[in-house]
């Protein structure tokens, strides 16, 4: 067998073990992805961005499982839809902050002044409201779908700086990185080699919970109008659909993208809840 | 003596943070693209008039020196003009901003009572069947958008049971007008001995308040949890068992160990929560400082962006310094 194919191996063997010791990880993983497929491949009874006028704000039935809203989108049909929207979005911004801030927050760790003015600048950055910032961003750089995913990046790499940082900080002064740097190891070699592989787990955990933000952050974007394009669904807009209606008691237009925001952050909570999990009892 | 010395160190560093705040918020919002010219004149306006909109405002100074305008306006305490409405900033700061503070205050407090309940508990019987459903009711909480909890608090209280009142601001339509002393409605109608304003006050207040407590309550007792955990697993507690001492005083002990941290959570949500309420006071027509930031961001007006973000700072660094006071009073090892 190859090399590459016995790593791949040893990584799945240990995704197993994992998986086996903290089933919640399993649960919420598999949620997410249920999600992801529902969204993109299952049929759907009504077209999601075309409206029926003359079955407005009907109750669940079962022409409608969820109702139709006060247009007469089938709450069911958008719901399903807005998955293959919100949850990639959540996801690649996400990935993506994870990318740019763990390799930041390494270097942020070597010793010197720099260090710590930049992280007393990120103190003052992180103060500001996560929501507020991010609406902010969406609407000044313009209301575009790309400008969603800036905002959670712009959030979420200054946490993965100083999480994986204050990992690293207490990591350098351990015997093995000592050994490493007087066997002649460069300062990236160290990086690379002895504390990445060390500051994974936290960062991995930090990646599950900053998903769960993001489909949050996406969900108040969109229901305050902000990186969304109607009739495209999406579950932020839906929630804010059904405002007008819920004082009047029609509480299906609400409820149940509510519930699907509900279900995917819970499922991403639960992943990051089992990874910490896992971290302490490792310690 | 060193504890003056210490406060003393932090109130030298206010106006400093402050002029950071400013020159920070003046810039961002420059370098953001976006004109707010084109969007007080409308799509529709021509070319000559958003220029003549442009000249109004100043826009087409050069950067320095509306640097430097917009700085020493705001060292005479002058925030400016909102570009749509025309009211002065500060003005409008000073009677929306206790309104926003009223609300966080007392979401706090919720939050606090009900996360370190949950936090507590969980600790206490750690790895057990109550540890899982408090834990289990954490992650719940966690998980819900706080203007979806709104939402359905909206639905069973005001709709379904009518406890609580319709969410339309702060005393409803009922026509009651309370004279501002403080901004914080609660307070002003007992000093008025306005028993009825205060119920109403009080009642208007009830569905944002636990909206928000609510969610908010999922990161105490997150932070309660762990640190208690570590508390009541700690040599101090050990001792204090085999002493012989109640679990009601074991537990206090374990928690006057845990407090710091929980506080320090605290001090920070309340920064987060002066902009993050925004949502919640949309929804429930509040006049708070956080929805008007909000339409000032959607409408580009600038003004009273500005303004928000230095009130906002400034409201978080007084906290913060609040809370350093705090713990040095509280936790005497933080002085040596």
């Amino acid at each position: 067998m190859s090399d590459l194919g016995k790593r791949t191996l040893e990584i799945l063997k240990r995704f197993l073990s994992v998986l086996r010791s903290q089933p919640a990880i399993g649960v919420g993983l598999t949620v997410v992805l249920a999600m992801l497929l529902a969204g993109f491949f299952l049929p759907l009874p009504y077209s999601p961005t075309r409206p029926d006028p003359l079955n407005v704000l009907q109750p669940p039935s079962s022409l409608h499982w969820f109702g139709t809203d006060s247009d007469g989108f089938d709450v069911f049909s958008r719901t399903i839809a807005a998955a293959a929207r919100d949850l990639p979005l959540a996801l690649i911004g996400t990935f993506l902050s994870a990318l740019v801030g763990v390799p930041l927050g390494l270097l942020a760790s070597t010793k010197g002044p720099w260090s710590e003015r930049i992280m007393r600048g990120l103190d003052v950055f992180q103060s500001f409201p996560l929501v507020i910032l991010a609406i902010a961003i969406v609407t000044l750089m313009g209301n575009r779908l790309e400008n969603v995913v800036i905002a959670i990046l712009i959030v979420n790499v200054p946490r993965f700086m100083r999480l994986v940082r204050s990992e690293a900080l207490s990591l350098r002064e351990s015997r093995f990185i000592e050994a490493a740097r007087a066997v002649g190891a460069t300062p990236i070699r160290v990086m690379r080699k002895h504390m990445f592989p060390n500051v994974v787990g936290v960062a991995l955990a930090q990646t599950s919970i900053a998903a769960a933000q993001a489909i949050g952050i996406i969900a108040a974007l969109s229901f305050l109008g902000v990186g969304v394009s109607p009739p495209n669904p999406s579950w932020g807009l839906m929630i804010q659909t059904g405002v007008r209606s819920i004082t009047t008691g029609d509480w299906w237009v609400v409820v149940f993208p509510g519930l699907a925001v509900l279900i995917a952050v819970a499922a991403f909570n639960l992943v990051a809840d089992g990874l910490q999990m896992r971290q302490e009892n490792e310690r | 003596m060193g504890l003056m010395r210490l406060i003393g160190k932090r109130l030298l560093l206010i106006p400093i943070s402050l002029f950071i705040l400013v020159s920070l918020s003046f810039l961002l919002l420059e370098l953001m693209p976006g004109n707010p010219a084109i969007t007080i004149a409308g799509d529709f306006a021509s070319d000559a008039e958003i220029e003549k909109i442009e000249e109004s405002l100043g826009l087409n100074d050069p950067l320095g020196a509306r640097y430097l305008s917009y700085l020493g306006s705001v060292v005479r305490g002058d925030l400016g003009r909102s570009f749509f409405s025309d009211q002065p900033v500060l003005g409008e700061l000073r009677e929306r901003l206790p309104a926003t503070m009223e609300l966080v205050f007392l979401s706090l407090i919720v939050a606090a009572i009900v996360g370190l309940f949950l936090g507590v508990l969980g600790a206490y019987y750690r790895g057990r069947k109550v540890d899982k459903a408090t834990r289990g009711t954490v992650t719940l909480f966690q998980s819900i958008p706080d203007f979806l909890m709104a939402l359905l608090l909206i639905f069973f209280l005001f709709y379904l049971w009518s406890v609580a009142p319709a969410p339309v601001g702060r005393l409803g339509f009922s026509g009651v007008s309370v004279e501002p002393i403080t901004g914080f409605l609660l307070v002003d109608t007992l000093v008025a001995g306005d028993l009825n304003a205060f119920v109403l006050a009080g009642q208007h207040l009830l569905l944002p308040v636990l909206a928000l407590g609510i969610v908010y309550a999922a990161y105490f007792g997150k932070t309660a949890r762990s640190t208690m955990a570590t508390a009541l697993d700690s040599t101090q507690v050990e001792f204090a068992r085999a002493c012989g001492l109640s679990e009601w005083k074991v537990v206090y002990y374990a928690f006057l160990q845990a407090r710091t941290p929980i506080l320090t959570y605290g001090a920070i949500l309340f920064g987060a929560l002066i902009g993050g309420a925004a949502i919640i006071e949309t929804i429930f027509s509040w006049p708070g400082a956080g929805s008007w930031a909000l339409t000032a961001i959607l409408s580009l007006d600038i003004p009273v962006i500005q303004g928000f973000i230095l009130a906002a700072g400034f409201v978080t660094i007084t906290v913060f310094l609040l809370l350093d006071v705090l713990i040095l009073l509280l936790d005497p090892r933080v002085r040596l």
